[in-house]
């Protein structure tokens, strides 16, 4: 299917927070009540609709155990975007989060739009971190916050959405140098004229010197 | 397989259903599916490499026919030859058909081959060097002529590993190379415009990136320390952190096969290893799951050929990992209670419907066992369609005491077994649910309405409440009754009359429902609005001191009634009703409402003024009173009234109101003075000084409209008279017509001509084209007739007596009403029947009145 662009995400946060839930309920629209320890890093794409323009989230699913922090680490290189999750109901989620994001700064292009979010709204009874906390967060980093649940699916559109429409914004502002795919923006096969992996090639020059 | 021990085997291949071997002696051993060998020498020196197409029976082998002369290089490997084999095809003496023979030299300085590969098309070879060069041969590989080399890219590391992306679709050929630290995309496009990616700047060793299968989406696996890597033409993708050193990996169908070196003690398996051992790994990667894993000394290659994993070790030796059949494998993962593995691998599998749906009982079943019931239903809710509903009715049946009942009948009711889940409902006494399925599923609104009424008080109640408006809807007259008897004196239908307990000596205990909590039913219900009134009738029947809501929706539905009541009659009899409860004293309606009410369906007789200026007569507020006949007088002028007689009946001094109320009367003209004066007469506080100038003033009133009115009569005396004497004139003398000039055109008359009495003169001619009638004048006709016409309306409308009565009572001076009426005849039948016989008898002359104006 073409695209407009193609932007890299990438999940993060704490084992258990509800990472791979949320990734399968935005590309899958289920919610799985026993999921597997992520053992890695899993990916899942869906296309969406900003500003009229087709765009493909190509999202990375990172495993959240410490054990696993190196070789995750590798794949915030050249993601757009960043989903920093944790879980409303364990405070110590939350407590990590300082950890995360400059794990995620350190290693990510400088331009990454990192999305805060609180998941797992659906067990208000059992909240352990406030809303407003949250928003502190948020605030306090230059993030962007939601609230959302995977099981409901309240507001998990609207997290992977709102993160694109900023980095679209971030584009149309020149922000993004969107030739440098380190940025984790690709531009769609019918918008390039060029391909970059053509001019280091070797006879990539030739046939278009014609026409031009 | 004894005859494996003596080959001092270099290099391994399989696939089209043989096993093959090279060895350092240049030989090639082939070993059937009935472990029958079969040899031959391919190369002088030695065997390094071997690959064997998928789609073709075609053999490509690396392996060294001699040593060259030149003593820089050293003794092993160098001078690479790669043969091409055409497996199908035996030459002269009796060995497969080698068709080609190439050097495999990048350059001019010969070095190891690390690994080839070739693309199933045969247009394709690639060769690794272990100087990091890539010989790609293009053309078709089986034949020397048609094939051109060329070197693809010269890396800086041991290329480890190439792969070509088979199944794809589109034309580009793609290419995958790992070296010791990059990974390498190559887009293989025609006439060598060729696209390199660099994937990842980690590479892998030799022997550890294959190519997986459509499972997996064709990626390139690549083993790392610390994880296993795919990767796509595009970019990575994802990773499994499967740690330990690898040593092979291989793919084969939809298993990630790993050998590596040691295990952390972390991992699933805790076996102490002893050097020389490695761990065999077989992943399922779509089920996510570690089909085997176990130790082996020494692995030296895996192959995969009919239907099982070979690993060859160290000594020689085959060990062959059977992949066991679907229903074994699910078998042992139900000893595990490992269900939901189970489940998506027999779907991955393709596993039958039936079966699946047996793996969803089982795991049902287990769930039940463990008293997770709820987990259990939930299983067998997806069984829901081909497992017979019964089993799970039975099983809950056996032993409904630790089961719950609502999920049993959730189940039954999901699988479209209604009657079952009826039947449970109605055994379990779980009424919500035998009501949720009679209404919802069965649509059987009588029986369910049976059912609410055999329910005892509470439970009927709530279920009406919950099912009322469906059960209006459909059956409003049974709901009706039943909701009458539920909000009088309710009784389950199917107990005795005389309960027990009541027997026992126990106070009846009356139940009755609040009749409030029940009108939202009729709401949204246009229809059954007279049943709505027909319920609250009754309600206030039978118990008067009914809530306030009642009595307010009750007068809200009659004036309903009445607006929208087209029949007159009808209608009155509506209105009658509505006033009947409004001025019952008993009815408790809140005023306010009731009043707003009668404003909004424009209900006259019902805007209680009288009731609000009463209300505040009753709480002795004299404020309040002038300011609500203010308000309301405008509609009701008789409020002003009553407020006079109020206070005029009031003991205390208050003529301030009292001169207040009177100027408004005054204003307009509401009571004679006469009455005034009576009823203030009735106060022994209201003195003359309080009426004084109100006295004063309607005399003067009166006086100046007596001389008004006397000096109108005597103006009409006068004119009358003068038309007396006129008509007189007209019936006794002659009249002489002197007129010179036709009123038509104007011109001097002459003969033949024609005269009226008003004066009028035509020529003949003018008249007879001019005139609509003979008999009457054509310049006086439109006035003449504009009184005909009024005295005919006049005598028309004299019978309307509704408008009379209606503008009498309208009227402020009903006298000058019926004056009027008197003017236009109303009570003189004759009038214009006198009038027509004397038009007739009158010929061209012109009726009266007399033509005054002419």
């Amino acid at each position: 299917m073409s695209y407009a662009y193609l932007f890299k995400y990438i999940i993060i946060g704490d084992t258990g927070v509800g990472k791979s839930c949320l990734l399968l309920q935005f590309t899958d629209k289920r919610f799985q009540p026993v999921h597997d320890l992520t053992i890695g890093v899993e990916f899942g794409a869906r296309m969406i609709t900003i500003d009229g323009k087709q765009i493909k989230l190509q999202i990375w699913d990172t495993a959240g155990q410490e054990s696993f922090r190196s070789i995750t680490r590798s794949y915030y290189r050249g993601a757009a975007g960043a989903l920093l999750v944790y879980d409303i109901t364990r405070r110590d989620t939350f407590n990590h989060l300082t950890t995360w994001l400059e794990d995620a700064r350190q290693h990510s292009s400088s331009n990454m739009v990192i999305m805060l979010i609180g998941n797992k709204s659906d067990l208000e009874a059992r909240r352990d971190v406030k809303k407003e906390e949250g928003e502190a967060f948020a605030r306090e980093h230059g993030l962007i916050f939601m609230e959302t649940s995977a099981k409901t699916a309240a507001n998990v559109e609207e997290a992977f959405i709102n993160t694109a429409k900023e980095i679209y914004q971030k584009i149309q502002d020149g922000v993004f140098d969107i030739n440098n795919e380190a940025n984790g923006i690709k531009i769609g096969p019918q918008h390039s004229l060029t391909n970059p992996g053509m001019s280091s090639s070797s006879g990539g020059g030739n046939q278009s010197s014609g026409c031009c | 397989m004894s005859f494996l021990q003596s080959i001092d085997i270099s290099a391994t291949a399989s696939g089209r259903g043989q096993l093959i071997f090279g060895d350092h002696d240049g030989n090639l051993h082939f070993i059937d599916r009935d472990l029958q060998m079969s040899s031959f020498k391919a190369y002088i020196l030695r065997v390094t490499h071997l690959y064997q197409l998928k789609q073709h029976n075609i053999l490509i082998t690396v392996g060294n026919d001699y040593t060259p002369k030149n003593p820089r290089d050293d003794d092993e490997g160098i001078n690479p030859l790669i043969k091409v084999w055409n497996l199908d095809k035996i030459d002269r003496s009796g060995q497969p058909l080698c068709s080609r023979i190439v050097r495999a030299v990048p350059g001019n300085r010969p070095t190891k081959v690390t690994c080839i590969n070739a693309h199933e098309n045969l247009n394709y070879m690639a060769v690794g060097f272990e100087n990091g060069c890539i010989l790609l041969f293009k053309g078709d590989i089986t034949k020397e002529r048609h094939s051109k080399s060329r070197i693809l890219y010269e890396s800086a590391y041991m290329i480890t590993g190439i792969e070509f992306k088979t199944h794809t679709s589109g034309k580009p050929v793609i290419m995958f190379v790992s070296t010791l630290k990059e990974v390498i995309c190559f887009n293989l496009l025609p006439k060598d415009r060729d696209v390199k990616t660099v994937l990842d700047q980690h590479g892998c060793p030799v022997h550890c990136s294959v190519m997986s299968d459509i499972s997996q989406d064709n990626q390139f696996v690549i083993g790392r320390q610390d994880a296993v890597y795919f990767y796509q033409p595009d970019g990575r993708g994802p990773c499994l952190a499967f740690e330990g050193d690898k040593l092979r990996i291989h793919w084969y169908r939809g298993y990630l096969v790993l050998v590596s070196k040691e295990v952390k003690p972390s991992s699933l398996i805790g076996n102490v290893q002893s050097p020389g051992v490695h761990i065999i790994t077989v992943y399922d990667i779509q089920n996510k799951l570690i089909a085997y894993s176990g130790p082996l000394p020494e692995v030296t290659d895996v192959l995969c050929d009919w239907g099982g994993l070979y690993v060859l070790t160290g000594d020689n030796r085959l060990h062959l990992l059977q992949e066991k059949d679907t229903q074994t494998k699910l078998e042992i993962l139900f000893k595990k209670n490992l269900y939901h593995l189970a489940i998506s691998l027999a779907q991955s599998q393709q596993y039958d419907q039936d079966g699946i749906i047996d793996i969803f009982r089982q795991y049902g079943d287990h769930l039940y066992g463990k008293g997770d019931h709820d987990g259990a239903i939930q299983q067998y809710i997806k069984t829901i369609g081909k497992l017979e509903a019964s089993y799970v009715i039975r099983k809950t049946e056996g032993r409904d005491v630790d089961f719950d009942v609502q999920t049993a009948i959730r189940v039954c009711r999901q699988a479209g077994y209604y009657k079952h889940a009826l039947f449970l409902s109605e055994h379990h006494q779980q009424h919500d649910w035998y009501l949720k399925i009679q209404l919802e599923d069965i649509k059987d609104y009588d029986k369910a309405l049976k059912y609410i009424g055999k329910l005892n008080f509470p439970e009927a109640e709530h279920n009406l409440k919950t099912y009322g408006k469906i059960l209006m809807a459909e059956v409003p007259m049974e709901t009706t009754e039943l909701l009458k008897r539920l909000c009088t004196d309710y009784k389950p239908s199917d107990k005795p009359l005389v309960d027990a307990a009541n027997l026992d000596g126990g106070a009846p205990t009356v139940k009755r429902a609040n009749p409030d909590e029940f009108i939202h039913i009729f709401v949204n219900n246009h229809h059954k609005h007279d049943k709505l009134t027909e319920f609250l009738e009754h309600m206030i029947k039978v118990q008067p001191n009914s809530s306030v809501l009642i009595y307010n929706t009750l007068v809200e539905l009659y004036l309903q009634a009445c607006s929208h009541e087209m029949e007159i009659s009808a209608r009155v009899e509506k209105e009658r009703k509505t006033l009947d409860l409004l001025q019952n004293p008993e009815s408790h309606y809140d005023l306010d409402q009731a009043l707003v009410l009668c404003q909004m369906y424009n209900f006259k007789a019902g805007i209680l003024y009288q009731q609000i200026v009463q209300y505040h007569m009753d709480h002795g507020e004299y404020m309040h009173i002038i300011e609500t006949c203010k308000r309301f007088g405008q509609q009701d002028p008789n409020l002003w009234i009553q407020a006079l007689a109020y206070f005029s009946g009031k003991e205390e001094d208050c003529k301030q109101q009292i001169i207040e109320v009177l100027s408004h009367i005054d204003d307009r003209n509401l009571l004679p003075p006469l009455l005034v004066i009576q009823t203030l007469a009735h106060n022994s506080t209201a003195t003359l000084a309080v009426v004084k100038d109100y006295i004063v003033r309607r005399l003067q009133q009166e006086n100046d409209q007596i001389q008004e009115d006397e000096r109108l009569i005597e103006q009409y005396r006068t004119d009358t008279e003068k038309m007396r004497t006129q008509i007189n004139e007209l019936k006794t003398s002659a009249k002489l017509f002197q007129v010179s000039k036709c009123s038509i055109c104007c011109h001097p008359l002459d003969l033949p001509s024609v005269h009226f009495l008003c004066q009028h003169s035509y020529h003949q001619h003018c008249f007879e084209s001019y005139a609509e009638h003979e008999a009457e004048c054509p310049v006086c006709l439109p006035e003449n007739r504009k009184i005909l016409d009024i005295i005919r309306a006049q005598e028309q409308s004299r019978d309307l007596h509704e408008q009379f009565h209606h503008q009498l009572e309208r009227a402020q001076d009903g006298f000058s009403v019926i004056a009027d009426y008197f003017g236009r005849g109303v009570f003189n039948k004759m009038t214009l029947i006198t009038d027509r016989s004397a038009t007739k008898s009158s010929l061209r002359q012109p009726p009266r009145p007399p033509p005054r104006k002419c």
